[in-house]
């Protein structure tokens, strides 16, 4: 039977109204999308012309005697990229390359590997296929060695060809999942309707996705699985009806992010997160908002700077009184990766996470969002999450 | 009656040795050089049948001569060969000093002797090694053997060799030096007089390099040892000191072959008439029991050079009867004194052959991942190629390559690919040389620096081996520097190879020419190889550059890109001799 939402009084949505209009506003005096760095979406003819330019010119080199070599920015390489608050982590235009040479010993495998995902890539797009990163993986394992390293070249291949990986015709595998008032219609005109009472898988073709239809009045991205499953169960999405929920499981796939993307280019509506107090979780929320190093190339499509960090936050910890025993101490790894996020650019231009942050390195001591449940069961989802948004309790 | 070949020999080694300790202390590291002439002229004797008699002549120019005092080399030779100095008729009125035109001073010495045809020939062949053995070590001298036999003409010019372009993507051999042991001389051999050490050094390489033939697995088919005494000159054991009657029967004693996995038998093709000098110790490699050759095991395989060199050394400069009579001493009992030091020898040996080895075989584990990419890329590019729609690309692509079809253009992909990649691959064989010298550095100048004080580094020579002969795979001459350090050194040997190939017929196609004055170009295979690993650093804390040119002037110019990798070698090896702390 279809879930028939039922939520607050639009009083409620009062402060969340506001903070859209501010969002607008700023999306108005910010004007369009910064140019020149985004993907666009190229057409199989394009990508196979720019494949049969590659091999012509690896043709053209070995008949001047010359070794043919590729040439790859440094995606992963923090001098390539920068900060805009606009966009979050991004590559610069021109960036430092690396040459993977055919007459290394050390580079040649790999110049080989290319090769080999450039002729399946030929192949997929030329019959008008799709295959996942896994499946390329598994068609030589042995050769391949590891998913990483298809990965990686599936990653340089698009930076290369500066298209993004649908346009290649490869596919991540989707593990996120969505819920609330949202429909639209996949690709294949299959109809998607996201207000049932269990969660919907996130498509694997974000981009074919069309009559995307809600009148949500935010997005809540929540880190873990577990704690959307509590909220699916303690029917969140109907009580703070109108919503949206999506869970990348951790730390999102591309599709995933590809879908929060969409959403907030399509509705622009609020977008908060609800991590847990610890570094871990800070720098899933840092992905969605800002983008990461390994993707930067394609930051444009990917990222939301309007993302709001609306809890589990450091400060709630003591504010709500949370016992002590349910808080963890910080291992020496979540100290390293709380001051490499502190070291990051976008964090300057946060003060307020800032704070957090450093409110966490003095106790020394992290939380889950289920720490709550030491509060009372249901107290995430009747307590804390609605007061947080009726009281613009995000930063 | 005893052919000339023993006095040739005895006589060049009285000449090489003089000239070393002439030199030692004079000129530090530099090679030993200048032109050596032998001819031998025969004519049917008239006063016995089936006899010849021969009138020998050995010349010598240059700087081989300086300081040789006639009367005092007369008197050597007498004792050096009496048996053989009685028999014959010396021509001491024309035994004289003499000045070319260009101002050099030469040396001349003639000698008879009445001998049969079949002595003749074996004792050209017995000089031709022995010529061949001594420019493996002394690059810079230069021997014109020549016999004329009732006017047939044939001579043979060894020091200069000429490479053919190879199709091998890889001319060189790349010797592994060890460590060098302090030999254990016998109770029953100490009487001699000896008073100081002998050590000796091995050093190992395989031929032709894995990387010639790195897409199939190649199997040690034969080992091939090379001994060599002082002065870098090759030992001559007289007939009942043969290496293949003593210690060296026991195939076991140099290497453990159940380690290594040869089954190794001793050789019996000992025949000198090859064209391509002997090993003085010769093994076959027999497949095990039960081994099954697997489908890409090269049949013919590759041959384990190992050299050993004795030395000798003490705290003070040697005279040259004690560097004869420790060549004399290691002709006549060097499998007592090898049986009694045994155990180190063969330590030594077996570290240095499984270095050896497992550079093999990183080469050939190197090469095979280079084949099976090269192969990935090939066949990727083919993919698309092939799949294309688009007749412009598939066009474009062809005549790129000027390839008529897709078939001619996969194969002249596949070997553009080859070509470009073996180009970089000679230029690792010769730079990985530097990368292997690197190890033990600290080790090792620290040992250099306590010794450095009483120490002196002396150019042993530069080794050449020309013309080994391998089945299968011609004649081919392996060049190695080697720098002896004084005694109190530690590790006193750099070894440094190179080797450039021919196939058996082609070198039969330019066999010596009766009749004309035909030279026999001896394919050398020149490797200006690999340094040897580990022991390089210890070697560079003595300053003394080894003079390294001038042989390498004389290669043939066809190969540009080996002469340039050469005189990179070189240079490379200059600098690290020279290098290293001061006193």
């Amino acid at each position: 039977m279809a879930f028939t939402p039922r939520g607050p009084e639009a009083s409620f949505f009062e402060v969340l109204d506001q903070h859209r209009a501010s969002l607008l506003a700023a999306l108005r005096r910010g004007g369009k999308e910064p140019a020149g760095s985004g993907m666009r979406l190229a057409s199989s003819s394009e990508v196979l012309s720019s494949i049969e330019k590659i091999i012509q010119d690896i043709v053209t080199s070995l008949a001047r005697n010359e070794a043919p070599a590729f040439t790859i920015d440094n995606r992963s390489s923090w001098e390539n990229i920068k900060f805009e608050d606009s966009v979050g982590l991004h590559m610069v235009s021109h960036c430092t390359t690396r040459k993977i040479k055919s007459d290394s010993p050390k580079s040649v495998k790999n110049f080989a590997l290319i090769l080999k995902i450039f002729s399946m890539i030929y192949k997929l797009v030329q019959s008008n296929t799709y295959a996942t990163k896994r499946d390329i993986y598994y068609t030589d394992s042995q050769l391949f060695g590891n998913q990483t390293v298809v990965d990686n070249i599936i990653n340089d291949i698009s930076c290369m060809l500066k298209v993004p990986r649908r346009s290649l015709h490869i596919l991540s595998t989707s593990k996120g999942l969505i819920a609330g008032d949202l429909k639209y219609l996949e690709e294949d005109g299959t109809k998607v309707n996201c207000t049932r009472a269990t969660a919907v898988a996130v498509p694997s073709n974000i981009q074919g996705i069309q009559n995307l239809v809600t009148d949500a009045k935010f997005l809540l991205i929540v880190e873990k699985d577990a704690t959307f499953q509590r909220l699916l169960d303690d029917n969140f999405c109907n009580k703070m009806s109108p919503c949206i929920m999506v869970t990348g499981k951790g730390v999102p796939d591309l599709n995933t992010r590809l879908l929060v993307k969409k959403l907030w280019d399509t509705f622009h509506i609020p977008v908060f997160t609800l991590v847990d107090a610890d570094p871990h979780g800070i720098e899933i929320m840092c992905i969605y908002k800002y983008g990461s190093m390994a993707m930067s190339f394609e930051a444009h499509n990917l990222t939301v700077p309007a993302i709001r960090w609306l809890g589990l936050l450091p400060s709630d910890i003591k504010r709500l009184n949370i016992p002590k025993c349910t808080l963890i101490p910080l291992t020496k790894r979540d100290q390293m990766k709380l001051d490499s996020i502190l070291k990051r650019p976008y964090i300057t231009c946060q003060p307020f996470w800032r704070k957090e942050m450093e409110i966490m390195a003095d106790s020394k001591m992290k939380a889950e969002i289920q720490a709550l449940t030491f509060l009372s069961s249901d107290y995430l989802s009747r307590v804390y999450l609605p007061n947080k948004l009726k009281f613009g309790g995000w930063i | 009656m005893e052919g000339p070949a023993v006095a040739v020999c005895e006589i060049l080694k009285y000449l090489i040795i003089h000239q070393r300790c002439e030199t030692a202390g004079v000129s530090k590291g530099a090679l030993l050089e200048g032109q050596l002439v032998i001819s031998i002229e025969a004519l049917n004797s008239k006063h016995q049948a089936n006899t010849l008699h021969c009138v020998t002549t050995i010349a010598a120019a240059g700087s081989i001569y300086g300081g040789l005092v006639l009367k005092k080399f007369l008197k050597d030779m007498q004792s050096i060969l009496p048996g053989f100095f009685a028999n014959l008729n010396w021509t001491s009125e024309e035994a004289s000093h003499s000045q070319d035109a260009s101002g050099l001073r030469s040396f001349q010495v003639i000698f008879e002797a009445d001998v049969n045809p079949r002595t003749l020939m074996t004792d050209s062949l017995v000089i031709k090694n022995f010529l061949r053995k001594v420019i493996s070590v002394l690059p810079k001298i230069r021997f014109n053997f020549s016999v004329k036999v009732n006017g047939i003409l044939s001579t043979e010019i060894f020091g200069t060799p000429k490479f053919d372009a190879t199709e091998l993507p890889c001319s060189r051999i790349h010797p592994v030096l060890g460590h060098p042991v302090m030999l254990f001389i016998p109770d029953d051999v100490v009487g001699v007089g000896l008073l100081g050490e002998l050590t000796l050094t091995p050093a190992v390489a395989l031929c032709p390099c894995p990387k010639v033939f790195s897409n199939q697995l190649n199997r040690i088919s034969s080992i091939s040892i090379f001994l060599y005494g002082p002065s870098g000159l090759p030992l001559m054991f007289p007939n009942s000191e043969q290496p293949t009657t003593a210690v060296f029967k026991d195939t076991s004693y140099f290497i453990d072959g159940k380690k290594c996995r040869l089954c190794m038998v001793p050789s019996l093709d000992l025949s000198l008439d090859r064209g391509s000098v002997l090993p003085d110790v010769s093994y076959q490699v027999e497949s095990g029991e039960g081994e099954e050759q697997s489908q890409n095991m090269d049949p013919q395989g590759q041959t384990l050079l190992l050299f050993l060199f004795v030395d000798f050394h003490r705290g003070f400069p040697v005279q040259k009867m004690e560097l004869w009579g420790v060549h004399t001493l290691l002709s006549t009992h060097l499998s007592a004194i090898l049986r009694e030091s045994h155990s180190v020898v063969q330590d030594c040996i077996q570290a240095t052959v499984d270095w050896a080895l497992e550079q093999h075989h990183q080469a050939v584990k190197a090469h095979q991942k280079l084949q099976a990419s090269l192969s990935v890329a090939v066949n990727s590019i083919m993919s698309i190629m092939t799949g294309s729609t688009n007749s412009s690309f598939r066009n474009t692509c062809l005549q790129t390559l000027q390839a008529a079809d897709t078939q001619e253009f996969g194969t002249k992909l596949h070997k553009s690919f080859h070509e470009v990649t073996q180009h970089r691959f000679l230029y690792h064989c010769s730079h990985e040389v530097k990368q292997q010298l690197l190890p033990e550095k600290n080790e090792a100048e620290q040992n250099t620096e306590e010794t450095h004080e009483n120490s002196s580094l002396e150019l042993l020579a530069v080794i050449r081996v020309d013309t080994v002969a391998l089945p299968g795979f011609g004649y081919y001459s392996v060049e190695y520097w080697a720098v002896e350090s004084a005694p109190g050194c530690r590790h006193p040997l750099h070894l440094h190879g190179r080797y450039g190939g021919g196939t058996g017929e082609q070198t039969e196609n330019k066999r010596l020419k009766r009749g004309s004055q035909a030279v026999e170009e001896t394919r050398a295979f020149r490797s200006a190889g690999a340094l040897s690993p580990s022991e390089a650093a210890s070697r560079r804390a003595e300053p003394t550059t080894a003079p390294l040119t001038s042989s390498r002037s004389r290669t043939d110019p066809g190969s540009g890109l080996e002469d340039t990798l050469w005189l990179q070698e070189i240079s490379n090896l200059s600098e690290w001799l020279s290098s290293g702390p001061g006193p």
